[in-house]
């Protein structure tokens, strides 16, 4: 059976309680949890001025184009990037081996209270992304009649 | 993989263009860019080289129809066809679930054609995937130029497997069937998702067109 993994209400109730702590402890803006294929698992913060999905699909371009950095200095991958702007800053670190979380901040702060508070954010969301995954819920499955067979996408 | 997050009420898919260096994956992603309206898409990102060849990805978000209140979203990649880019190939490939490959229908193309589609199979056989499990269809691209081999032909070379897929003859530079080759995908991909599904193992039938 193929179904869908699902995140229900409560959990990603959960997850922005971490983040909205971590957000407001760090003075950053906005923090996004990733999947290394670049799916947005959740977000909070600031979302008007950026497009997450493709901020999302990038870093997860970004982390997995300095593996093989890593790899030529015995390392297996990076656990954290910094990338620094003159304004605007992306900080990303490891939550597990499949999740990413991308905090992006402004001069407000410093990257080393962001690196500071992202580590125990990042521990506390692998737990709640663990017992996720240890939930045995059944995920997500369409009706066969909701779908139909109508065009997914229009031209104009 | 896809997730679904029912606090926003949105559900994420990835699909992947893949094919042979030159083929037309990134003229697909911006033909469809250039005809999805502007609320439904986001920009199309492209990681190019000065001379316009795709490095890392080409990148297009989709939003799509909405399904009982859920609001489906595409992220749409290309990845790079040079054959040295095979280490970036299984990265975008990550997570994949639904792939477009893109055949250039030249004659002489044929053996790198047939080289990609080995490449795809080895890459997702390193993420325990196969094309048994992912929804795909081919595109046969290029049909305006005039050296092209004939569908059949493609079908026997590239369509051969034990569950033949949908084929569409495509020309990406002017859009044809481009949207055909993305709405079969995705409804490949949501029929996949379906209760339905279990009870008829072949989701959706699929158009194969007569030989000859």
């Amino acid at each position: 059976m193929d179904s869908i993994p699902a995140l229900t209400i409560e959990d990603v109730a959960h997850i922005d309680g971490v983040l909205q702590d971590y957000l407001q402890k760090s003075e950053s803006d906005l923090a996004v949890i990733i999947d290394k294929g670049g799916n947005v698992i959740s977000q909070y913060g600031d979302l008007e001025v950026m497009d997450v999905t493709i901020i999302a699909a990038l870093a997860a371009g970004s982390f997995a184009a300095t593996k093989e950095l890593a790899r030529r200095i015995g390392e297996i991958e990076f656990n954290a990037l910094y990338h620094q702007g003159n304004g605007s800053h992306i900080f990303m670190n490891s939550i597990d081996d499949d999740t990413i979380m991308i905090t992006v901040f402004g001069s407000q702060t410093t990257v080393g209270l962001v690196r500071f508070y992202s580590t125990s954010a990042a521990h506390a969301l692998a737990q709640v992304l663990k017992d996720l995954r240890e939930k045995a819920s059944g995920g997500f499955q369409f009706d066969a009649e909701d779908l139909g067979d109508a065009q997914v996408f229009d031209k104009t | 993989m896809s997730i679904i997050n029912y606090a926003s009420k949105e559900i994420q898919f990835k699909i992947v263009y893949y094919g042979p260096a030159l083929c037309g994956k990134t003229t697909n992603l911006a033909y469809i860019h250039s005809r999805i309206a502007p609320e439904n898409r986001g920009d199309l990102v492209s990681l190019a080289t000065a001379a316009d060849r795709t490095l890392f990805f080409d990148f297009l978000p989709l939003n799509a129809v909405v399904i009982k209140g859920f609001k489906t979203k595409f992220q749409l990649y290309t990845v790079p066809g040079q054959v040295i880019y095979n280490a970036t190939r299984q990265l975008v490939l990550r997570s994949v679930d639904g792939i477009v490959y893109v055949a250039d229908s030249q004659w002489d193309k044929m053996e790198e054609n047939i080289e990609s589609f080995r490449n795809l199979e080895e890459n997702l056989g390193k993420q325990n995937l196969s094309l048994e499990d992912i929804p795909y269809v081919i595109q046969y691209n290029k049909r305006d130029l005039p050296n092209t081999a004939p569908v059949h032909y493609m079908d026997f070379l590239l369509n051969n497997r034990k569950k033949r897929v949908q084929n569409f003859e495509v020309i990406s530079s002017t859009g044809q069937n481009v949207f055909a080759a993305l709405n079969a995908v995705s409804q490949l991909l949501l029929h996949k998702f379906s209760k339905e599904s279990d009870s008829k193992p072949s989701a959706n039938p699929v158009g194969i067109p007569a030989a000859g």
